[in-house]
């Protein structure tokens, strides 16, 4: 079991924390890249309503619109816990500390416990609009169910490792759990809808696109219709 | 999900109600549609840059169900096709089993999408049921915009063959016909018609306020929605009393080459979207003109506004929107406007196509409160307004007439209706016609009119008739 663990601690978490990175930054890359190609476009976009939108959807406070109050309500409080947890946990930190050489400042446990629990509940709260509300089940695919499903994987197995009365298994597998089940959702993030986390302010720009290229309709119509094409 | 059987594959125009979102393509199309469908598609991929949208979008797309509250349609109808992102989906799927490796790997597992007719029957539906109204984007906490999918997939069907014939046979004589724009408006007609705005002008105000034709070297170059020239009198009389009055009547002219700013290719159609703006700018280069001035018309505003620069390049000529001129012409003190002539209960209906990126909604908002006493908002507006129901062109189908009553303008009619307004300002001819059907569809004691309509009334011009006695003149007109 120690081996194990081991393995989960270092290499593991160390290869699969990298996948994550490499992949995040190929995502971000793949919009540089279409921004370099769109630069032209770029400087008649309405950079303010675009960085307004951006910006006021990070906390969306602003887009408690009637229909999506208690969505927008649970879905922060999911997020706070999800971005917060991994990173500012005392024991997170200390491991930021050992892997990255970084210091983070620290969530006091009760802080981290009750951030823990609450988006653990608006977890399952997600789970169940998407399961029991028609116009979102609709659109809701398996990876959908999968992703929440991956994402509270960790939470709820970090928080029985850290208090003992309510762990049902022994420490040292529960922590297997933890890290497994973390290691896992790091992979995956970079090849599913998780990636919004980097992606998510510069999808806005899709805007631009709504700016074709010069010739490239006259080119198509040729294509398809000959170079007599007439509508 | 199966769908209702489509005027596609049906070919009758009788409207059930399961077929009201039905729309009726131009020619009997031969030939395999998933091959002619998938070959368009390949071709615009090809070409046109749509592959980082489609590849950012497929790796975006977050299913939150969020746009279900902002789209008109969807309220209306509860139908899951309806929802922005399910059709979005429809179109990614696809992409991503059509045109994507790991769509191919997957296929080969007997995973993914593939496309079938139904599927193209179902692609066609939802597209064109759409308003195109943009306001689905603004609800999406990743911006996605939906309605860009929509366009990119009616561009799709209808280099496939695919579209609504009454928008085909517009854009054929407006890219290809004699008359050179979608009303079949023959130049001769032009003259007349603009002879006699310029009798009643004359009539109205006292003052010979002309609507110059063809005159080389003007600064503005003016288009308008050409149907204005048949059915909004007031509108254009009002345009060219504002800028009589704002000094500026030798300094535009309208061009006898081509007057139509509609842009059907905005909603559906890159290459006719390409076109239509190069005619623009021939008739302004013809004319030697300076920039180009868009009458009350939302599409053609943005199209103009937006494309002009595109396709025109570094030295393409400026673009405004009559909206915009009056303002900044009122701002700058160059014309007046009488308070004590508008005293009905006016409301102001913000056309997506101004509105959506926060482009045209206070500079209407400050003519009108200039001389409206009585002005009222619907909820939501401005940026977050609802479509007219008529929008991405469905206002030119007779044949949506039913879906566009019951359906895509029933939140507007209610909207408005709570305003208790008794007049509807919008300047736009799309959404002027359909909110003309709605109020009589839904017998709202309200009347549609065009901005300009009622600055003509309020208008103050030195040496002109009182702005009252003319609104006297014009409430006998009216009977
Ligand atoms: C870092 C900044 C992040 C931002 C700005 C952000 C933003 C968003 C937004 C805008 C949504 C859309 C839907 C909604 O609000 O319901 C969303 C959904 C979601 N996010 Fe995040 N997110 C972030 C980080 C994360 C992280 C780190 C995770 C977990 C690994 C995560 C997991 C999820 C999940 C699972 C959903 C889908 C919820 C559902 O089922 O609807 N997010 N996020
Ligand atoms: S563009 Fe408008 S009509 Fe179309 S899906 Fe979005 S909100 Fe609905």
């Amino acid at each position: 079991m120690d081996a194990w663990l081991e393995l989960a601690r270092g290499p593991l978490f160390a290869a699969t924390f990298l996948v994550m990175v490499l992949g995040l930054v190929r995502q971000l890359g793949m919009q540089a890249v279409q921004l370099v190609r769109r630069r032209h476009l770029l400087r008649r976009a309405r950079w303010r309503v675009i960085l307004g939108d951006a910006f006021s959807w990070s906390l969306p406070l602003g887009h408690l619109v009637r229909g999506t109050v208690v969505l927008t309500v649970v879905s922060i409080l999911f997020h706070l816990g999800v971005v917060l947890v991994p990173l500012l946990l005392a024991d997170h930190i200390a491991m930021w500390e050992r892997l990255l050489g970084v210091t983070l400042p620290k969530l006091s446990v009760g802080v981290a416990d009750l951030l823990t629990i609450v988006a653990i509940a608006c977890a399952l709260l997600l789970l169940a609009y998407r399961t029991l509300v028609p116009r979102a089940r609709a659109l809701s695919r398996p990876r959908d169910y999968l992703a929440l499903v991956l994402v509270v994987m960790p939470m709820v197995s970090g928080y029985l490792a850290a208090h003992p009365a309510w762990n049902p298994l022994p420490w040292q597998m529960m922590m297997l759990v933890h890290l497994l089940s973390a290691e896992l959702l790091f992979v995956v993030i970079p090849f599913s809808k998780l990636s919004h986390m980097v992606l998510f302010p510069l999808e806005r720009l899709s805007q631009t696109y709504w700016q074709v290229q010069p010739g490239a309709g006259e080119r198509v119509a040729q294509a398809l219709l000959g170079e007599e094409a007439r509508v | 999900m199966a769908i209702p059987e489509s005027a596609l594959s049906q070919g009758s125009p009788k409207v059930k109600p399961e077929s009201w979102y039905s729309f009726h393509v131009d020619e009997a199309p031969a030939g395999d549609r998933v091959e002619r469908f998938l070959a368009a598609f390949a071709a615009i991929l090809h070409y046109g840059g749509y592959r980082g949208l489609l590849d950012t979008y497929v790796a975006a797309l977050g299913r939150c169900s969020r746009c279900t509250v902002s789209c008109p349609i969807y309220q209306v109808t509860g139908d899951p096709r309806d929802i922005p992102c399910y059709r979005t989906h429809l179109l990614l799927d696809v992409y991503k089993r059509h045109f994507s490796l790991s769509g191919w790997v997957r296929s080969r597992f007997g995973h993914g999408r593939e496309l079938t007719e139904e599927l193209v029957d179902e692609l066609a539906e939802t597209v064109w049921r759409c308003n195109a109204c943009r306001r689905c984007s603004l609800e999406c906490p990743l911006g996605i915009d939906h309605a860009l999918l929509v366009h990119l997939g009616r561009y799709i069907l209808s280099m496939a063959r695919i579209a609504p014939k009454a928008l085909q046979v517009s854009v054929r004589e407006q890219l290809e016909g004699k008359t050179r724009n979608t009303s079949k408006l023959p130049r001769a007609a032009l003259i007349s018609n603009l002879e006699f705005l310029e009798e009643e002008l004359e009539e109205l105000l006292g003052l010979p306020v002309r609507f110059p034709v063809d005159q080389p070297g003007r600064d503005m170059v003016f288009f308008c929605a050409v149907s204005d020239y048949l059915m909004e009198a007031d509108t254009l009389m009002g345009n060219a009393a504002v800028l009589f009055a704002a000094g500026d009547a030798e300094r535009w002219t309208i061009g006898s080459g081509n007057f139509d700013a509609i842009n059907y290719g905005l909603f559906y159609n890159d290459w006719h979207l390409e076109r239509i703006i190069g005619r623009l700018m021939e008739e302004v280069l013809r004319l030697d003109g300076r920039s180009i001035l868009i009458g009350e018309c939302g599409h053609a505003s943005r199209s103009a506004k937006e494309y002009v620069p595109v396709f025109g390049g570094d030295g393409a000529y400026p673009v405004q929107s009559i909206t915009e001129y009056t303002y900044r012409c009122l701002q700058a003190g160059r014309i007046t406007l009488d308070g004590r002539v508008i005293t009905e209960r006016v409301t102001y209906h913000d056309p997506c196509n101004m509105a959506r990126s926060g482009w045209i909604v206070d500079q209407p908002r400050a003519v009108l409160k200039s001389f409206v006493k009585n002005f009222v908002e619907m909820e939501p507006h401005g940026r977050a307004n609802y479509c007219c129901g008529g929008g991405g062109g469905l206002v030119s189908l007779d044949e949506t007439h039913e879906y566009r009553m019951e359906v895509a303008g029933r939140l507007k009619a209610e909207q408005l209706r709570q305003t208790r307004a008794n007049i509807c300002v919008a300047p736009c001819a799309n959404c002027k016609k359909q909110l003309k059907e709605l109020v009589e569809h839904y017998q709202i004691p309200c009347r549609v009119v065009g901005l300009h309509d009622l600055i003509l009334q309020a208008l103050v011009i030195p040496g002109a008739t009182d702005p009252r006695q003319r609104r006297e003149y014009m409430a006998t007109q009216l009977e």
